[in-house]
């Protein structure tokens, strides 16, 4: 159901969010008190809207000037300079009777009045003699330091020899006695920190190798090139881009969540904008008004007019149902207000959706500035002359294109028209054929009534029909007639598809632009209301951004264009030096991902709700630069990576920690989770399974069984998985990436147990850690560096499987099995000789879960053997039977490794417990079943299963059961290797293992290999114990928090 | 290599930290007090349960939210005014949220009323169940938020300012105050519903601007409500505690080369949080344990209520294991009756009533309803007049702020109590107003806490649940 309270609450929201601003206590005892710095706040948020923000003012009463206030209303003066017991208005607002609902003044605040009115209400300046409707901005608006133009500071002189950039030397001065930068991060440590900030992929071995060889002062500097080239760069800083801009490959607003087709055209534009290093402002000016200067369109689209064009989608991000299910004003109206609101939060830092109600309570930002910022758009989103998505998207055809596809089609048609002529012809002749099994005069009734359009039939005729439904040949039935025929009209469908799959494929690209000539008129909408429209507003620059007096208007249409302008000479605006706000915004979000943290904490909110700036003069030289930089972005990274701040260690040295914990003085680098994406890229790199390819239409999304959504086999950066509002894959979505309502400002880093659990758990950990350790044991590191194989043990030889199944005999000489051969053929049920039975060699010798055949002599006999994965004390039960009246039966031996004969059993028609109570077995003796024929190689069939118990100093090892161990063909096993280990660590950590970690791994799949050979049933399906083991060991690494954080 | 066990790393790190989001921590050693002051930075913040202020009369509760204005004056505050004015026009002022439909024709209840219980009370016939625990009910007809939309009163109802966002919720506050009774399971649960996310998601569950170690923690509205939980088979047991144990001793090593990182701290802990949720999470929602007898009394026989009694039934066994605050929400706004209320409403009813009752009922059958409270209401009311033009057969009712209806029962709330009044056809509350604030104040003071000693340093000043707004702690409620 729909809330009609959603601009009220748009606007309350941030009206309301607490401010950081100075309590009114501190005030009390520094300066004077003047109406304009201490009072008009309070009254501005408790007041205005009934006394002075409106034309009516309730009561008369107007509070916005001191004089007003001293005039009055209909109850006589509100205040009495001097005498604050006499003034009705400080008696209002005591009694609580003002302002009237929840919000009151708070007694602070009423002191201060009282104080204020007690020593004679002064003002600043003098009161002008009028004064423009509304709540207006004043200077102490002004004197935000948000809307100070940028000053570039001087760059101190520090005297640190650390200092190496202009960005130290000013954050270096800003820091407190006791603080200095901490030394660089080792060499491995800024390789690592680079290719994350840069490319979001980890560095190649071949990279990590050369740049760590390279112990020249250029091989940072050369570092930083050589990722700033990369066409990964694009990828890692189009995602933080596309945040901002709230990119989705879904319209959202309604159930529906229409897909986006065509959304990733404009991310492929920011890509490629990010990698050729596109000056800002050119890209600014593309995104909002790529239309207006892409001139006009006569023909084929130039590559430049496609790219232009690709560049509104910036405008085409936010939620939009219009086109799927809700195309109400309320809807078209809230696709303009989402639009305005990625568009501001994005580029000016400020959140200006409050003041689409009224005037912003505590930013200087008028209800009037958001209209006017609304008829810059108002020609392209005009709610009375709506488009929906699709009649927004234009086509990538060429003339040329279009020429071919008609070619194609009349082809097509061609043989469409070829068919209906033979599809009639079978019809009529089925039809023939079936009214000939009809007496005249019902059959001619028949035909006619068949051959009338079903419109025209009468009555009888209908009732004629459906007495005789095999008359009604229609195409849909025709193959039960005349199969042949059927089967030819669908080789004409094929062939019509085949000629039409010819036609050049038809792109789209989803686009804002203004129907030429369109200049309707903005209106104010009281409360926001589209109901309730009152003033015309022009489109102009926020008030606050103006010289006082003269708001920067833009001009309503342009002369020159066939369309307003009105969007271009915006964007030229925002990055032309009259606005303070945007390079500030901008070099702020760069800060923001290369630091973890903006030097304004809020970067969408530079405003009075924000935060202020912990390094202003910082902030400013960097805008300053950026924009003397010709808004180059890859400069800027240069700038800032190149500095000592950027280069330093992340240890959290004890003694200035004790003095800035948070390191708000960044005395030393920020360590930081990897983003989602990152995270998931990361994994595919280090399994080799990533696919580097760049561009394209977006990676499809599927549920599992438990309605998680997941990519299925992802191979593709995350950035290419397909961004529905209402289908977020649960990895990405688990570890903070935005489910975009509207935009993403700001993304949180969380640690929750749910994300644990899914890198515990989850399926793509799972299969990439198997991933992992098969590429580890394939590109083992067969001679361990000497300082590491000094030490390490080798793995013993795997032990054979648990169960085996084979043939051979037994040596009552030597007392032991003579020989055992495995059985060479697997049924899929049973072990045998070969495919035939008897096999000519081994004639009819089987082992199957529960039993078997024995062969025609004695050696030949069945031997299911149990190898002994630990020392212990072993007990065996079981049964054999034979059941059979025919032969002498069979013989059961149980055979233990250099102890020899512990029980034997022959039956003949009959069964036998085979119990041992006791054997000394030692890891790897093997205990053998073995089965003969005796004397008679006659009806040889026998069942014998066994359970299995080892048990050492009093506690069970393990229970095994020969019926439920019955298997066929293992993997070989190959006998993991130390370099293994090696491998898998280079590939994770990017770095060798200490021998400490290597012992300790060792020692880990030591015991898993102990553990996996006892428990078969910990095994996944087709695994051996040494691919579970370093698979398991995979996974630790890629869970682990070195590889999930960059220091 | 040592092994690094739970106990020595919340020794070793002080429980927890102030960027650390685990949802939860466990308990360790004895009770800390409640911060009434918090030191300036660095803060650390964990979840050791703390010694309240003054004895409490509840330690957990359950929040049964009413998403979209239930209609009260068909539910639970009978108008005969109203009824014998329907039809008629409306002379004094409404205030309406849609225009465009409004009317001011009185729309008296079409259901009957009675009283009911040893108390009296009277309850529509629209709520048999509630009628059938009224004794143990206090209901509170004169709520007032000043605001017909639903968000802003929502974000008054869980953050203590109207309309505002950013703020943390009641959960997170009682979190933040009291500690985790649970080793195992997040203090803060939402049981959100299979149609979807409340009006204003994830904020509902909001800690605002403490750290998301007091986020509400939501179950999935379906099988399985947490993903993830299960290991593959063939990592189930001792494989994965291999595992877990050679990860633990990688972080530790990082973690030595990192110290007094508290991210880093807080992710080891949380793998030692995630490995015991996976038995203890899977048995406390299993409710196939329950008897035949508990899940009939929840309605877990009968379609209607088969959803929406297992929620309440988990509910109650999430509490019984220590989950300090579990809140249960409505998708789609079920209560939000604009047209065909005559249809839509018993149908919501029938969907609700009887698991709401029989949580307030087992809970008394367990002797756990001393300390548990239950909570039952929405953000706003509905209005006397309708909606729609007045069509009888679509007839509905607009939003209403003004004055409406809440319940609660057990932990020190007193049973067959009715407060409070709305005028004569129920639009405005006329007599013990109460505001959501006033709740936050009387519910804080249950759990043994002073909402405006309970503060938390932000934006340079000590908030409050109540945000420093008038609210009082409504004895008369109490028992």
């Amino acid at each position: 159901m729909i809330s009609p309270s959603r601009c009220a609450t748009v606007a309350l929201l941030l009206l309301f969010a607490l401010s950081p601003k100075a309590s009114p206590a501190e005030d009390a005892t520094n300066a004077p008190l003047t109406f304009e710095k201490d009072i008009r706040p309070i009254l501005r948020e408790h007041c205005f809207d009934c006394h002075g923000a409106t034309e009516e003012k309730e009561a008369g009463l107007d509070l916005r000037l001191v004089r007003f206030q001293q005039a009055g209303g209909d109850s006589g003066p509100a205040i009495v300079p001097g005498d604050a017991e006499g003034s009705l208005f400080l008696q209002r607002i005591r009694s609580g009777e003002m302002p009237p609902g929840e919000a009151k003044v708070s007694a602070e605040e009423i002191a201060l009045i009282e104080r204020w009115i007690s020593v004679g209400a002064p003002t600043a300046r003098p009161e002008p003699e009028t004064i423009g409707p509304g709540v207006g901005v004043t200077p102490e608006d002004r004197a935000w330091w948000a809307f100070q133009p940028i000053a570039r500071p001087a760059v101190p002189e520090t005297g640190d020899p650390s200092v190496r950039t202009p960005i130290d030397a000013l954050l270096r001065a800003a820091m407190p006695d006791g603080l200095h930068f901490s030394e660089d991060a080792d060499r491995l440590t800024l390789l690592k920190r680079a290719c994350f900030d840069l490319t979001g992929l980890p560095p190649s071995q071949e990279l990590r190798e050369r740049f760590l060889a390279d112990e020249s002062a250029n091989a940072y500097p050369a570092l930083i090139e050589e990722l700033l080239d990369s066409p990964h760069y694009g990828e890692r800083w189009a995602r933080h881009w596309l945040d901002v801009a709230g990119y989705a490959d879904s319209e959202g607003a309604t159930n529906q969540d229409a897909v986006r087709t065509w959304a990733y055209k404009y991310r492929d534009y920011v890509i490629r904008s990010f990698n050729s290093d596109k000056p800002f402002d050119r890209f600014i000016h593309e995104q909002l008004a790529g239309d207006e200067l892409a001139g006009p369109i006569e023909g084929d689209l130039t590559d430049e007019q496609i790219e232009l064009l690709t560049a509104t989608g910036f405008l085409r991000m936010a939620a939009d149902g219009t086109g799927s299910g809700d195309n109400s004003p309320e809807a078209r109206n809230q696709v303009i207000a989402d639009t305005l609101k990625i568009v501001s939060t994005s580029l000016l830092g400020m959140t200006v959706a409050c003041a689409q109600c009224h005037d912003h309570r505590y930013d200087p930002i008028l209800q009037t500035d958001y209209y006017a910022l609304r008829a810059v758009f108002e020609p392209a989103l005009d709610w009375q002359n709506w488009k929906t998505p699709q009649q927004r998207v234009v086509s990538l055809y060429t003339q040329a294109d279009r020429q071919k596809a008609a070619e194609i089609e009349a082809e097509a048609q061609k043989v469409a028209a070829e068919r209906a002529e033979k599809q009639a012809v079978y019809i009529a002749e089925a039809l023939e054929k079936e009214l000939s099994k009809y007496e005249e005069p019902l059959r001619g009734q028949l035909k006619t009534a068949y051959e009338t359009p079903d419109a025209e039939r009468t009555d009888e005729q209908k009732q004629l029909l459906a007495q005789n439904p095999s008359v009604n040949i229609s195409p849909g039935v025709l193959y039960q007639y005349n199969q042949a025929a059927a089967d030819e009209l669908k080789k004409y469908d094929e062939r019509i598809a085949e000629i039409r799959a010819g036609k050049p494929v038809e792109e789209f690209m989803r686009v804002l632009s203004e129907p030429p000539g369109h200049v309707p008129e903005t209106r104010l909408f009281h409360r926001g209301d589209y109901r309730q429209p009152t003033d015309t507003v022009a489109p102009a620059a926020l008030t606050v951004t103006s010289p006082e007096g003269e708001q920067i208007q833009f001009r309503a249409n342009s002369e020159e264009l066939p369309t307003t302008g009105r969007r271009l000479e915006f964007a030229r605006w925002l990055t032309s030096r009259d606005n303070p706000l945007t390079a500030r915004v901008i070099v702020n979000r760069i800060w923001l991902h290369h630091f973890g943290r903006g030097l304004v904490e809020t970067p969408a909110d530079f405003g009075r709700l924000g935060m202020p700036p912990t390094h202003p003069d910082l902030l400013d030289w960097l805008a300053d630069e950026f924009i003397a930089q010709g808004w180059s972005l890859k400069e800027l990274h240069r700038q800032i990576m190149l500095s000592t701040v950027y280069r330093q260690s992340s240890y959290r040295d004890p003694e200035q920690s004790a003095i800035d914990a948070e390191n708000h003085s960044y005395w030393r680098q920020n360590v930081t989770r990897l983003d989602a994406e990152i995270l998931t890229d990361r994994v595919l790199a280090t399994t080799g399974e990533l696919d580097p390819t760049l561009y394209g239409p977006p990676v499809s999304v599927m549920e599992d069984d438990a309605g998680q959504v997941i990519v299925d086999g992802q191979k593709r950066r995350s950035l290419y998985v397909q961004q529905r509002r209402t289908q977020p894959v649960a990895l990405l979505e688990t570890f903070d990436a935005p489910v975009m309502q509207t935009n993403c400002e700001l993304r949180p880093s969380s640690t929750v147990a749910t994300q644990s659990l899914m890198l515990m758990n989850g399926r793509f950990l799972l299969v990439q850690s198997a991933k992992l350790a098969t590429r580890a044991r394939t590109e083992t590191v067969t001679e361990l560096p000497a300082e590491l194989a000094a030490v390490v043990g080798s793995f013993p030889e795997p032990l054979p499987p648990l169960w085996q199944f084979g043939y051979g005999g037994f040596d009552p000489e030597s007392n032991a099995t003579s020989r055992f051969t495995p059985l060479p053929h697997w049924t899929g049920s049973a072990w045998q000789g070969g495919g035939e039975l008897p096999d000519p060699k081994l004639g009819w010798v089987i082992l199957h879960a529960n039993g078997g055949h024995t062969g025609a002599n004695p050696d030949f006999c069945a031997i299911r053997r149990w190898t002994a994965p630990a020392d212990g004390i072993l007990k065996v039960n079981g049964t054999l039977h034979h059941s059979n009246e025919n032969g002498d039966g069979v013989r059961g031996r149980i055979v233990v490794a250099g102890q020899g004969l512990a029980g034997e059993w022959p039956v003949q028609n009959s069964e036998a417990a085979t119990a041992v109570e006791s054997i000394n077995v030692s890891r790897g003796d093997t205990v053998d079943f073995i089965t003969d024929c005796r004397e008679h190689v006659t009806s040889d069939s026998f069942s014998w299963t066994v359970e299995l118990t080892l048990t050492a100093d009093d506690t069970t090892i393990g229970t095994w059961k020969s019926d439920a161990g019955f298997h066929g063909p293992t993997g070989p096993r190959k006998p993991l290797h130390p370099g293994d280990v090696v491998r898998a660590w280079q590939l994770a950590y990017l770095r060798a293992p200490t021998q400490d970690e290597l012992n300790s791994a060792v020692d880990f799949l030591q015991g898993q290999l102990a553990y996996l050979h006892a428990h078969p049933e910990s095994l996944s399906e087709g695994t051996t114990p040494e691919d579970q083991a370093l698979t398991n060991l995979c996974q630790a690494l890629m869970s682990s928090n070195e590889f999930l954080y960059v220091d | 290599m040592q092994p690094y066990t739970r106990r020595r790393f919340l020794s070793d790190n002080a429980m927890g930290v102030g960027s650390m989001a685990l949802a939860w921590l466990m308990q360790e050693g004895s009770a800390q007090a409640t911060p009434k002051k918090l030191p300036k930075d660095p803060v650390h913040f964990d979840l050791t349960p703390k010694a309240p202020h003054f004895a409490p009369r509840a330690t957990a509760m359950i929040s049964l939210f009413q998403h979209g204005g239930p209609s009260h004056v068909d539910l639970t505050d009978p108008k005969p005014e109203l009824t014998r004015l329907s039809g008629t026009d409306y002379t004094g002022d409404v205030q309406y949220s849609f225009v465009n439909r409004a009317s001011k024709a009185l729309f008296g209840s079409p259901w009957k009323f009675a009283p009911h219980g040893e108390c009296g009370t009277e309850i529509s016939e629209l709520l048999p169940h509630l009628a059938g625990i009224v004794d143990d009910v206090c209901l509170i007809r004169s709520m007032h938020t000043g605001a017909n939309g639903h968000e802003v009163s929502i974000r008054y109802f869980h953050g203590g300012i109207p309309g505002v966002l950013g703020r943390p919720t009641l959960g997170s506050w009682l979190v933040y105050g009291l500690g985790s009774e649970s080793q195992e399971l997040p203090a803060y649960l939402v049981l959100t519903d299979p149609g979807g996310h409340p009006v204003d998601g994830v904020n509902n569950w909001s800690n605002g601007f403490m750290p998301p170690l007091f986020q509400g923690t939501v179950l999935r509205p379906k099988e399985p409500r947490i993903l993830n939980l299960d290991a593959p088979p063939h990592l189930r047991g001792a494989l994965q505690e291999q595992n877990l144990e050679f990860l633990r001793a990688l972080n530790q090593r990082h973690l030595e080369q990192h110290p007094g990182e508290a991210d880093l701290e807080a992710r080891i802990a949380s793998y030692e949080l995630a490995a015991s949720m996976q038995t203890a999470a899977r048995e406390a929602l299993d409710i196939s344990q329950e008897t035949q007898a508990t899940q009939a009394l929840y309605g877990l026989d009968q379609p209607e209520t088969r959803e929406y009694g297992a929620r309440c039934l988990i509910a109650r066994r999430l509490v019984e294991r220590g989950v300090r605050f579990v809140q249960l929400f409505l998708g789609g706004q079920p209560w939000d009756n604009h047209n065909n209320i005559r249809t839509a409403l018993p149908g919501v009813c029938k969907r609700t009533d009887r698991p709401a009752a029989a949580l307030v009922t087992d809970l008394k059958q367990r002797g756990m309803l001393d300390s548990t409270i239950v909570h039952w209401g929405g953000e706003i009311g509905r209005l006397p007049v309708t909606e729609n033009h007045g069509e009888t057969a679509s007839a509905g009712r607009d939003h209403n702020g003004q004055g409406y209806s809440i319940w609660f029962a057990g932990g020190g709330f007193r049973g067959g109590t009715a407060y409070g009044e709305t005028d004569e056809v129920g639009h405005r509350a006329v007599t013990n107003v109460l505001t959501p604030n006033d709740i936050q104040a009387t519910l804080m003071h249950q759990f043994g806490l002073d909402h405006k000693e309970l503060t938390y340093l932000h934006g340079g000043r000590d908030q409050e649940i109540t945000a420093g707004r008038e609210a009082r702690v409504v004895t008369d409620l109490l028992a």
